[in-house]
């Protein structure tokens, strides 16, 4: 593997090492788009996994996205970072790729969120969890467990934890790739993230 | 806010969270916080759930960080055939 380059920030905001390369990227150099590749690659593939939860289609996605780059390197924004580019890419060819995919029966969520009595207490009384998100996550096993909880959750609203608590693109661009409004958006992220709160206490309350 | 309940308190956890709500709601949902443990331990596990999930992707990345051969070759040979062609 090519090591990766010190990145060097100009004044434009744009990293110095990815005006050369994109300029290189325009001039048809093969080793330019190797680089690139070689580089990328890695990264864009968690991200594809992690929406898809199919490795042969996080892959495909991933030869689709350096495709689609290779096709508008011409449209490339000079001020933008070429990683944030490459990842906007990915995600909507993840997407693509979810959406043609034969919708799953949507499961509910509700049996994940909190309950309450008729006075608006909790029906059971929270508790702290014994480590912090940091401890827990030294652990690869608890890495995993992590994982396993998010694969758990209903697809609609894993997509949007993801999006925005993982990938932390913004709301409006994922209310406009999901197709659905911004408030649909924010109650299904609040939902989604109570649903894995559920997932992980039993495991989170005592040392695991 | 007069008098907030759980129920309340938990449905707009998240624009608490994100520092969304006006002074007077959030001061009602400060005054429930400091008398109820069961929505400050809630509170707590749910900013710890964000963090757990963001934490375990970044963790995710660093345990494997690099792309398979095969998929590095599979792009580089597709990117060579649409050259050609």
């Amino acid at each position: 593997m090519l090591s990766s380059t010190t990145e060097r920030v100009t004044l434009s905001g744009m990293l110095a090492d990815d005006g050369y390369l994109i300029e290189r990227l325009r001039t048809g150099d093969d080793t330019a788009f190797e680089e690139l590749v070689d580089h990328h690659a890695g990264p864009l593939l968690a991200v594809t996994r992690r929406i898809l939860r199919d490795e042969e289609e996080a892959r495909d996605a991933v030869q689709e996205t350096f495709v689609a780059a290779f096709r508008g390197i011409n449209a490339f924004q000079a001020e933008s970072r070429v990683s944030t580019w490459l990842h906007r890419i990915a995600v909507n060819c993840a997407l693509m790729k979810l959406r043609i995919r034969e919708r799953r029966r949507e499961q509910d969520v509700d049996a994940l969120l909190p309950h309450f009595q008729a006075d608006g207490h909790q029906d059971h009384s929270s508790v702290s969890w014994s480590e912090s998100a940091e401890e827990i996550l030294q652990r690869e096993q608890s890495v995993a467990l992590v994982r396993q909880c998010i694969d758990q959750l209903p697809e609609s609203y894993r997509v949007v934890l993801v999006l925005r608590d993982i990938e932390q693109l913004p709301a409006g661009v994922v209310a406009e790739k999901l197709q659905i409004t911004r408030d649909n958006l924010k109650v299904k992220l609040h939902r989604a993230r109570q649903a894995l709160r559920t997932l992980l206490d039993p495991h989170m309350r005592g040392a695991m | 806010m007069s008098s907030v309940t759980c129920i309340e308190l938990i449905a707009f956890l998240d624009a608490y969270v994100d520092d969304e709500l006006d002074a007077d709601t959030r001061a009602g949902f400060d005054r429930h916080l400091l008398v109820c443990p069961s929505c400050r331990a809630y509170l707590e596990t749910y900013k710890e759930t964000i963090d757990l999930a963001r934490g375990a992707a970044e963790r995710e990345e660093d345990l494997a960080h690099d792309a398979p051969p095969e998929l590095i070759e599979a792009v580089l040979t597709s990117k060579s055939r649409r050259s050609k062609s």
